[in-house]
């Protein structure tokens, strides 16, 4: 009887056994590395809008305060969206007839609100809330980068879980006075060596990172 | 299935006495065959009116099933996938109180045999979820009973009329409003002593003086009349 099997089978049920394994090698490592990519975490992306809002003309050149804006972000879980009425406030008379404005008085006309993308969008599971961030002196800059040197909003970090905990394990670095929540480019006065872990004790800082903290 | 067996007796009854006269083998082979039976098709056709030509279509049928099993399958993977986008919507003009996220609580009344219930409903961006007990209101002092509990469902009831409707069709309120002067009219020289307001039991006094100062300012006679 001739043999079914040549010599070189030998090496082709090898090679099919390794190329196998680093075939799902590959492919979980592919998973994770797609996982993390900006594509996936939005990282540094930017979003078309409704219309070009540029959060350095207003906030730098015009030195309007996060909160005018961002009212609910001391309070509430939520931060929010400013009202088209706020836009008006100042644009019913500055580029009252300007052309880029349009789709805000067009807003405000016809009482249709405006629907803005949103950048920064953490998964339904996670549960996250602004107030208590700000209450213990973590700074809007902390999370959301030079927001004041961005034409277009981008999502400066991964927002991924490691991030997040990242800071809950050590926060002292990143705690700012309450006075300075929304200054952008930051400079504490003294050490942050110093003021951390003083601002740890005076704010009374323990952020938690049991699962339950933030998948509810 | 029950109502369908109960409303078609008859056919159930008749396919079931014709799998119950076979056995062992012959059982599994005649279901297929039943399966193809004129009167099965039929039946089937009535009672999933929907989805029965997605059963009688084989084709249709397994590639549904395939793609559960698929699906199934990646559920694993699906952390890897770029969430869809969402959208932000702020107000135009925001009610000054609201603060969103946040919910408003918003004392009101029920009424319950014959009294008001004090009660506080949560409401999240204008949308009402929960219903206790005022606390600050003598009859409930903070407490709620099952119905006012329940009531919240009433809220989002799909049978409730969303609508001013006219024999069926949808109208606006100024369609009710000639409606009511016509009518109202028409009952001038009786003093209004045709007109009857169908309501249930009215504890508001809100809505009682309401009726009264539509019965005073056209006629004076009218009456409402409870239903028993
Ligand atoms: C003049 C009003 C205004 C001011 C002041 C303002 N913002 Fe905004 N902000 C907006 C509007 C409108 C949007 C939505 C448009 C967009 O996403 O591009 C927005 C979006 C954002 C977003 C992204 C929201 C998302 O979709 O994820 C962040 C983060 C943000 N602002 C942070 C800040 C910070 C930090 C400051 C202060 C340095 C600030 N904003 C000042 C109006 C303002
Ligand atoms: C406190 C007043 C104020 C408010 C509130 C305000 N703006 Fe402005 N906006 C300005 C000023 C001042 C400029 C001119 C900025 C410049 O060119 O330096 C401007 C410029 C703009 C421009 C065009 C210039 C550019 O490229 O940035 C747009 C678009 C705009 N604003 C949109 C908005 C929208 C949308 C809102 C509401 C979320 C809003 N603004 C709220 C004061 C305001
Ligand atoms: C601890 C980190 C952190 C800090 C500090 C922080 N943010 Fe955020 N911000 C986030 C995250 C995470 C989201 C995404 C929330 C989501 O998707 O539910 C977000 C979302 C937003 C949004 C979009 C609306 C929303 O609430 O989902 C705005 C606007 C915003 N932030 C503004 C601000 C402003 C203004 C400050 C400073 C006063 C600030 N943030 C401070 C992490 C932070
Ligand atoms: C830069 C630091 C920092 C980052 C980044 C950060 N946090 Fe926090 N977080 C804090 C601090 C500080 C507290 C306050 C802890 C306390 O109560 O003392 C806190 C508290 C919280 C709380 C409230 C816990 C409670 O007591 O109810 C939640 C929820 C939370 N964080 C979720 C998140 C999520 C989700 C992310 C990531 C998207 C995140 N945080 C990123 C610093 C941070
Ligand atoms: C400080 C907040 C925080 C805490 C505490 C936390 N998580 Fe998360 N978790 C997150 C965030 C934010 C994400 C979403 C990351 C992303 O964008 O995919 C997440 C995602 C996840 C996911 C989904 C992973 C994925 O890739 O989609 C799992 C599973 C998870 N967390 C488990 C846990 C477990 C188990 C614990 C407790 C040991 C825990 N988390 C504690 C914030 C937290």
């Amino acid at each position: 009887m001739p043999q079914i099997f040549r010599r070189s089978a030998n090496t082709l049920s090898k090679v099919s056994i390794f190329g196998l394994l680093s075939l799902v090698g590959g492919l979980i490592v592919l998973a994770i590395v797609l996982a993390r990519s900006s594509y996936v975490t939005r990282q540094e992306i930017f979003v078309e809008q409704p219309l070009q809002f540029s959060h350095m003309h207003h906030v730098t050149d015009d030195g309007i305060d996060c909160r005018y804006c961002h009212t609910s972000v001391e309070t509430s879980s939520f931060a929010g969206i400013p009202p088209t009425k706020t836009c008006m406030n100042c644009h019913a008379v500055l580029f009252a007839n300007a052309s880029f404005l349009e789709p805000v008085r067009a807003s405000f006309r016809d009482n249709k609100p405006l629907h803005w993308t949103r950048v920064h969008d953490l998964p339904d599971f996670v549960y996250f809330n602004h107030s208590i961030h700000i209450k213990k002196g973590v700074g809007c800059e902390t999370c959301h980068g030079r927001v004041d040197q961005m034409p277009l909003i981008y999502q400066q970090h991964s927002l991924l879980m490691e991030w997040c905990i990242d800071c809950h394990k050590n926060p002292a670095p990143n705690l700012r006075p309450r006075s300075e929540i929304t200054t952008m480019g930051y400079r504490p006065a003294v050490d942050q060596s110093i003021l951390g872990p003083q601002l740890m004790t005076e704010y009374n800082v323990n952020p938690p990172i049991s699962c339950s903290t933030c998948h509810r | 299935m029950n109502d369908a067996t109960m409303n078609d007796g008859d056919t159930i009854e008749a396919l079931r006495a014709r799998l119950e006269a076979t056995r062992g083998r012959q059982y599994w082979r005649s279901l297929e065959s039943l399966a193809e039976t004129p009167e099965f098709k039929e039946f089937l056709h009535r009672e999933f009116p929907q989805n029965a030509s997605e059963w009688l279509d084989p084709v249709g049928r397994r590639s549904f099933l395939k793609l559960m099993g698929a699906s199934l399958a990646l559920a694993g993977v699906s952390a890897c996938t770029r969430q869809p986008d969402e959208q932000i919507v702020p107000y135009v003009r925001q009610p000054e109180e609201e603060v969103p996220g946040k919910p408003l609580f918003f004392a009101t009344a029920m009424p319950m045999n014959g009294a008001g219930i004090g009660l506080l409903v949560e409401s999240h961006e204008g949308r009402p979820t929960k219903i206790e007990g005022n606390p600050d209101h003598p009859s409930s002092r903070g407490a709620t009973d099952l119905f006012a509990q329940a009531s919240i469902l009433g809220l989002y009831d799909p049978d409730r009329s969303r609508n001013i409707t006219n024999l069926g069709d949808i109208r606006p309120f100024s369609a009710f409003a000639t409606a009511l002067q016509d009518a109202l009219k028409v009952q001038e020289t009786s003093q209004g002593a045709g007109i009857r307001i169908l309501t249930e039991t009215v504890a508001s006094p809100t809505q009682r003086a309401a009726s009264s100062r539509l019965a005073s300012t056209s006629t004076r006679n009218m009456r409402s009349t409870r239903p028993t």
